[in-house]
């Protein structure tokens, strides 16, 4: 087994009139779980549909399971993938789902039948019913149950639960749980649920204005963003302008002061080195992570405002 | 296989290590037998909601220690532990344990006498009598 990322994009750039990708350098490793989070707008599906050759890229190079993909993705390489796109396209509402189902089953040479009846019995859908008859979480469920019916070694999900209710939700996640654990598979989606990303992801990608902020391993990331509140006698702010990591500094007070850092365990050795004591402490949650990495990149927090960001 | 593993996420202790430490001691208090199987990689990262890379390095940390063996192709077991490698281990993990006790009464500044005092009456609590282990 080669160690080759499953995707790789080598300085993309894409420019519409009113917006512009890039440039993105990003490996998507094989045999992870990798998430793209960031406010709507910033490109996520750009990226998802470059990676598929539906979208050519201005600038840049995508190599796709391996192979230079710029004659775009053959018929051959689309057998080994699976695309979720974000909408449920409106042109098939008239048709059965099974018709559909049986349509996508001519193009997939690893079209699993069994399969696909176990995912529909496990989601409760029935595929007799015309797909614009149905309610969104079950056409969402259906889709889904399309794009990984033929076992594809890369899946692509672009906000795969939008419109699931909780209990759909959970046996989606099991479902990739238990597709990853055969073999060397991939999967890169995007999200805009928290608790997603913690239960799926092994890398987060952060995504804002058309750029990459950075790729982070979970585990890391999470352990690493913490708020302190930390008061000494006679501290200050200025002392507190070497801590490792520092990314926010408020005063709460008297001679406590709030601290953010992205360097968790360093800062608590500092601090304690400096004879100074922690009173409280919290773990930043995914979208003050981002927050913080946004103000670090000059981003600001209006881009929240405008793009609408939903936590 | 469910492990009996907890996340602290108060702490910004690795999460690796978290777990490493906790796997350790259900390896080596005998909790997990020798030959027992283990959860596949991915299995325990749902489990615990944490990433494969962690739960990979936890593994083949473990396997350098001599605690675990992976079969390709089978699994991840648990190795046969010599009994003086137990009791090596077996005291490493309680100075460990001791070692953060001591830091968790030093961040809110215990002074040594007042650790001590503690330290004796956990022993009487646990062992009776004048905290004299017997």
């Amino acid at each position: 087994m080669t160690d080759r990322p499953a995707i790789q994009f080598e300085e993309i750039e894409h420019k519409r009139l009113n917006f512009r990708l890039g440039p993105v350098t990003l490996d998507i490793p094989k045999g992870m779980i990798t998430a793209i989070v960031g406010p709507n707008g910033s490109g996520k599906s750009t990226l998802f549909r470059m990676a598929l050759g539906l979208v050519k890229p201005t600038k840049g190079h995508i190599a796709l399971l391996g192979r230079q993909g710029d004659m775009g993705c053959d018929e051959q390489l689309k057998q080994r993938i699976g695309y979720l796109p974000e909408s449920d396209s409106q042109l098939d509402d008239n048709w059965k789902a099974h018709d559909k189902a049986e349509f996508h089953s001519n193009w997939y040479d690893s079209w699993d039948a069994n399969r696909y009846r176990e995912m529909l019995r496990v989601f409760q859908i029935n595929d007799e019913i015309a797909l614009g008859k149905m309610s969104k979480g079950m056409r969402r469920k259906f889709e889904f149950t399309l794009a990984m019916a033929h076992n594809p070694e890369l899946l692509l999900l672009d906000e795969p639960s939008s419109g699931l209710d909780p209990m759909a939700w959970k046996t989606m996640i099991d479902m990739l749980h238990r597709y990853m654990d055969q073999g060397e598979r991939t999967v890169l989606m995007s999200t805009h649920i928290i608790e997603e990303v913690k239960r799926l992801a092994d890398y987060i990608v952060f995504m804002v204005q058309g750029k990459v902020l950075g790729v982070y391993e979970k585990d890391e990331l999470f352990r690493g963003w913490f708020t302190f509140y930390v008061s000494g006698e006679g501290l200050n702010g200025s002392r507190l302008s070497e801590l490792p990591g520092l990314s926010g500094l408020e005063p709460a007070g008297g001679t406590t002061y709030r601290v953010t850092t992205s360097k968790a365990l360093e800062a608590e050795r500092w601090l304690e080195a400096e004879g100074l004591s922690i009173v409280s402490r919290s773990p930043l949650e995914l979208d003050d992570i981002m927050g913080a990495l946004m103000e670090q990149h000059g981003l600001g927090i209006r881009v929240n405002e405008t793009r609408g960001m939903r936590p | 296989m469910l492990l009996p593993i907890q996340i602290n996420e108060q702490s910004a202790e690795p999460l690796y290590h978290q777990i490493e430490v906790q796997l350790r001691a259900l390896i080596l208090s005998g909790q997990l037998e020798e030959g027992a199987m283990l959860p596949s990689i991915r299995e325990l990262a749902q489990t615990l909601k944490c990433s494969v890379i962690t739960v990979k390095r936890v593994y083949s940390d473990l396997e350098a220690e001599g605690l675990l063996r992976t079969r390709q192709g089978t699994g991840t077991f648990v190795a046969q532990v010599g009994a003086g490698e137990r009791d090596r281990h077996r005291l490493a993990s309680v100075l460990e344990a001791m070692e953060q006790a001591v830091a968790a009464g030093k961040r809110v500044q215990c002074s040594a006498e007042e650790l001590q005092q503690l330290f004796e009456e956990t022993l009487t609590k646990h062992y009776g009598g004048g905290g004299r282990a017997t």
